[in-house]
């Protein structure tokens, strides 16, 4: 393999067997031997038929709808398991980050910890106590260094965790997300901290819904459909092909209809989320100038003491909430069995140039009942409309914030 | 920054290893003990007397069992006092039913790390042989203590005790990596292990000498009974310390079989290692 290749992959595929293989007995196992056409359950490919090929230096973003067989990739990639087809190849000291303080036990103290993971996640020991004053004061935690972790904070625990993971050394770094913990704050400093990682020439792959944060970390992207890349290319080009495809409607009927929500009272059931114009057509993205109508459409299979009302949460691509907004008066509006459209309707100028979230959920408020929910409904762009327009006085670059509304202005000249 | 020289991994969904690789389970010996001290350092947090609980468990099996074989079974046990023949087989015993109780459950114990990281899996049940040592010792300590009380001496053979500890250790390990490897599969052996303890204690020559209770059975019960692992290295053990029967070749069939637990155990273990990430 050539120097310049970091990673090289030719027809990944991991089958997982759905119900056989966790319901697998000692008694089905034992009956097994003597049966040699035993019951087989379904097959199940979670990423098939991957190849591809990353250079050193490359920073690769790994986007896609949930189940669209990210986790099983980076799992595969990190060795967690083993792949049922093909072949990886991997130039130079691997760490993965699935998760912040894997194997951080409670009753340790953060200095404990600090050695206990870093070693878990493959240095040694002594490679721990050179960094371990860098990771301490990185981590903010100096303080409390003695005490045992269970007193923490979840927001120290993390910032912790994750000091001990950017000082890792690796050549090659794989991320799953897990800067989708801790305040606003720290989550800057990560950021900060792995573009000093990708500066310094490390291949990074990294994994998120965060379309801001891919964008402006990543150059490559993956595009991850049914478990094999269906884009690859310029993040860029990647961002808006996924943008493009991610809010179709029909997916999410499927969605809806295929999954198995769990935690679905089986009262009130989605249908679909659509992003509307003033037409009430289905659209993508939308202009800041643009009225953006979400539609919601449910049904309630049982009415009974239940006064289902939709609301809508809208959040940065970071996941910071933006706003909540909840249908007014309409306590007896949907309690009567049957599918129900609900629209709310977001004003022009009020979203600014940047990506969202819409997330979706059927409440009863009193007594507080989520009865549906979806905080990954839709993910969409609000895009400039018009880079002429009065305000902007000429100017042509990135205006900063969330939103955009068009504020009144009051001029005094004293002369 | 300097960047370490690179090493390549190849992952290849064909190949399949016979064995662990020693090589890759030595890159990874500070987790080992890091892991081991984790279980030291957690298991008795939080406890008024801490570590004193280390001594009350074993001074307590051997009161119980002292009492079971002489007052009830009257057991002999030659020329040294029943305590100190005790002590020294529940040296060995105690090691052999800690390592199998905890490396068996390791694995499961361990599913969200394992799930998210990788490293050897086998660091994980190995690293319970070395927290047993702590309980070992404590035994040690016991039976120091009751010899200086009785004013026994031990054996000229004693330089071979070293000799059947290892041998305890590996066969603990065996019946270790092989119950944590079945319990990813089969959750049924959490429940089986402590039974094997449990019934392990009264039938391993622990508080009785196994020669009295083979006395006039024939050769291929005595045999069959030798297949326990423990059989030989209890008796040999207390051999080795206090003299008396020299061990018979009965002892090798137990060598032989921790022999083969231990191949077919690492066996086993690489063979459903890669999915156990798929299956806890």
């Amino acid at each position: 393999m050539e120097e310049t290749k970091a990673i090289k992959v030719s027809n990944l595929g991991k089958r997982y067997t759905i119900g056989k293989q966790k319901n697998a007995s000692l008694r089905s196992t034992l009956s097994n031997v003597f049966k040699s056409a035993a019951a087989k359950g379904d097959d199940f490919w979670a990423i098939r038929d991957i190849n591809f090929e990353i250079n050193r230096g490359d920073i690769v973003g790994i986007i896609g709808k949930n189940g669209a067989g990210k986790s099983t990739l980076l799992k595969v990639l990190s060795q967690i398991t083993k792949p049922t087809t093909g072949r990886i190849e991997i130039n130079g000291r691997v760490a993965s980050l699935l998760e912040v303080g894997t194997g951080f036990h409670p009753e340790l103290t953060g200095r404990e910890n600090i050695y206990l993971n870093g070693t878990i996640l493959g240095m040694t020991r002594k490679e721990v106590k050179e960094k371990f004053n860098d990771i301490v004061e990185f981590s903010g935690v100096k303080q409390f260094i003695d005490t045992p972790v269970k007193h923490y904070s979840s927001g120290m625990y993390v910032r912790l965790a994750f000091s001990v993971a950017a000082h890792l050394e690796p050549e090659i770094l794989i991320i799953d997300e897990v800067l989708a913990v801790g305040d606003a704050e720290f989550q800057k400093k990560c950021i900060g901290k792995m573009s000093d990682v990708a500066a310094e020439g490390r291949t990074v792959l990294f994994v998120s819904h965060d379309m801001g944060a891919i964008s402006s970390l990543c150059t490559k992207g993956f595009y991850l459909e049914k478990g094999t890349i269906i884009k690859e290319g310029p993040v860029d080009e990647v961002v808006e092909h996924y943008l493009n495809s991610s809010t179709k409607g029909t997916d999410l009927i499927k969605k809806y209809k295929e999954f198995a929500f769990n935690e679905w009272d089986e009262k009130v059931v989605l249908h679909n989320v659509k992003l509307i114009n003033e037409q009430k057509e289905e659209i993508l993205n939308a202009t800041i100038d643009q009225t953006i109508g979400i539609q919601v459409e449910f049904e309630v299979l049982d009415s009974k003491g239940v006064y289902p009302i939709p609301n809508i949460h809208i959040s940065n691509s970071l996941g910071g909430k933006l706003l909540v907004s909840i249908a007014p008066n309409a306590s007896n509006q949907f309690s009567s069995k049957g599918k129900h459209f609900a629209t709310a309707w977001i004003p022009k100028n009020f979203l600014n140039n940047n990506y969202f979230k819409i997330g979706v959920a059927i409440t009863t408020f009193s007594p507080f009942q989520v009865h549906v929910s979806d905080y990954d409904a839709i993910n969409f762009e609000v895009l400039d409309s018009d880079l002429n327009s009065n305000f902007r006085n000429g100017y042509v670059g990135k205006i900063d914030g969330l939103i955009r509304p068009d504020l009144y202005w009051e001029f005094e000249n004293n002369d | 920054m300097k960047l370490r020289m690179s090493k390549t991994t190849i992952i290849d969904a064909k190949k399949r290893k016979l064995f662990p690789s020693l090589s890759e389970l030595k890159r990874y010996k500070d987790l080992f003990i890091t892991l081991a001290w984790r279980d030291f350092r957690v298991r008795y947090a939080q406890t008024t007397i801490g570590f004193l609980w280390a001594f009350i468990q074993p001074i307590v099996t051997l009161i119980i069992l002292s009492i079971v074989f002489t007052k009830f079974a009257k057991v002999d046990t030659g020329n040294i006092p029943h305590s100190i023949f005790t002590a020294c087989g529940l040296i060995t015993w105690t090691y052999f039913a800690f390592v199998m109780t905890n490396s068996g459950k390791s694995i499961i114990e361990s599913q969200n790390m394992i799930k998210k990281i990788y490293f050897p899996r086998l660091i994980i049940p190995l690293s319970k042989a070395l927290v047993g040592l702590i309980d070992m010792g404590v035994a040690v300590i016991i039976l120091v203590a009751l010899m200086i009380y009785h004013g026994v001496a031990p054996a000229s053979t004693a330089w071979f005790s070293p000799l059947f500890i290892l041998v305890g250790m590996i066969a603990a390990l065996s019946v270790g990596i092989w119950l944590s490897a079945l319990t990813i599969r089969f959750r049924d052996f959490q429940h089986i292990i402590p039974f094997m303890v449990q019934l392990g204690l009264f039938i391993s020559p622990v508080a009785f000498p196994a020669e009295k209770v083979l006395d006039k059975a024939p050769e291929w019960a005595v045999s069959l009974y030798y297949l326990n692992p423990m059989a030989g290295v209890v008796q040999g053990f207390r051999w080795s310390l206090f003299g008396g029967e020299a061990p018979d070749n009965m002892m090798f069939i137990s060598f032989g079989m921790i022999l083969l637990l231990f191949v077919t155990s690492l066996m086993y273990f690489k063979r459903v290692e890669d999915e156990i990430a798929d299956f806890v």
